[in-house]
């Protein structure tokens, strides 16, 4: 299955080679959850938002064809 | 009896008027986003945050030397009341959490969140997601630093979700400059403006 990646911010450096942007199309095995495609970027263990099609999702959330996988890392100051 | 058309001036005001917006954190961003939207005509505010006045707050914070030591729920209520004495203000002395934030926001056409740490905005941002899935969340991220104002912006980061910053700039490491935070505090209260009059672009 493909799913649209967003990294924003810091997470930006995280995201597979390719064009310019924070987006990227990656190809996955279906029945892939958040967590993982988070540990296969590899991404700090810092805080973060996930978003699936604009809705917040936990880890253990199945992606599926034509998601789009948005990951924010809120930074300090209030 | 005549039908008369509101003008559009008076529909703004009317929907400002019956508005509730809940804020979570009272500090560099809560405080200046309380003012504004009360100037601005909101007429309810749910306001917490567990902390007192310190004088490092008064840098740039809705503060003045004399509330030092006070509670900021207690001391900001008291500066929106000299500007405006009938806006309804709901105050909650207590730390947010995943926990009580459905129960302290439940009711607000619209959340801002305004904590300071970043796991703290992490835990709020998905809380008000994961418990108020149809309240839209006004968050902030990057305000820090001495960087251009024109790098604050708004965007919109999910259905319901929209994010004033720089998105990259912490306060670990930055100062914290009245004039920066204020400017994303004024992106924050302008989207809840918006969202109220029903356009949600940022």
């Amino acid at each position: 299955m493909r799913v649209e990646l967003a990294l924003f911010a810091s997470l930006r450096r995280y995201l597979p080679e390719g064009e310019t942007g924070h987006e990227r199309t990656i190809d996955l095995p279906d029945g892939t959850t958040v967590g993982q495609v988070i540990a296969m970027l590899g991404l700090p263990d810092e805080p973060r938002v996930v978003f699936v099609n604009g809705r917040h999702a936990p880890d253990d959330h199945v992606l599926r064809d034509g998601d789009r996988l948005a990951v924010f890392p809120p930074v300090a100051g209030g | 009896m005549i039908a008369v058309a509101l003008s559009e001036s008076e529909r703004v005001r009317r929907r400002l008027r019956d508005a509730r917006v809940g804020i979570v954190g009272l500090g560099g961003l809560g405080s200046n986003v309380a003012w504004m939207l009360v100037r601005a005509g909101v007429g309810a505010l749910v306001l917490a945050d567990h902390d007192v006045v310190d004088a490092s707050n008064l840098d740039r914070q809705f503060y003045f030397l004399d509330q030092i030591g006070l509670p900021k729920t207690e001391a900001l209520a008291s500066n929106l009341r000299r500007i405006r004495p009938d806006v309804q203000l709901d105050l909650h002395r207590v730390r947010v959490s995943r926990e009580n934030l459905p129960h302290l926001f439940a009711g607000c056409d619209v959340v801002v969140e305004a904590v300071d740490a970043a796991s703290e905005k992490a835990a709020v941002i998905e809380g008000c997601c994961d418990a108020l899935p149809e309240t839209p969340l006004v968050a902030a991220s990057g305000i820090a630093g001495a960087g251009s104002a024109n790098s604050i912006v708004t965007r919109r980061l999910g259905e319901k979700v929209w994010l004033c910053g720089d998105a990259e700039t912490p306060a670990d490491g930055h100062a914290l400059v009245a004039s920066r935070v204020a400017a994303a505090a004024a992106h924050q209260a302008h989207m809840v403006v918006r969202i109220l009059l029903g356009d949600p672009e940022p």
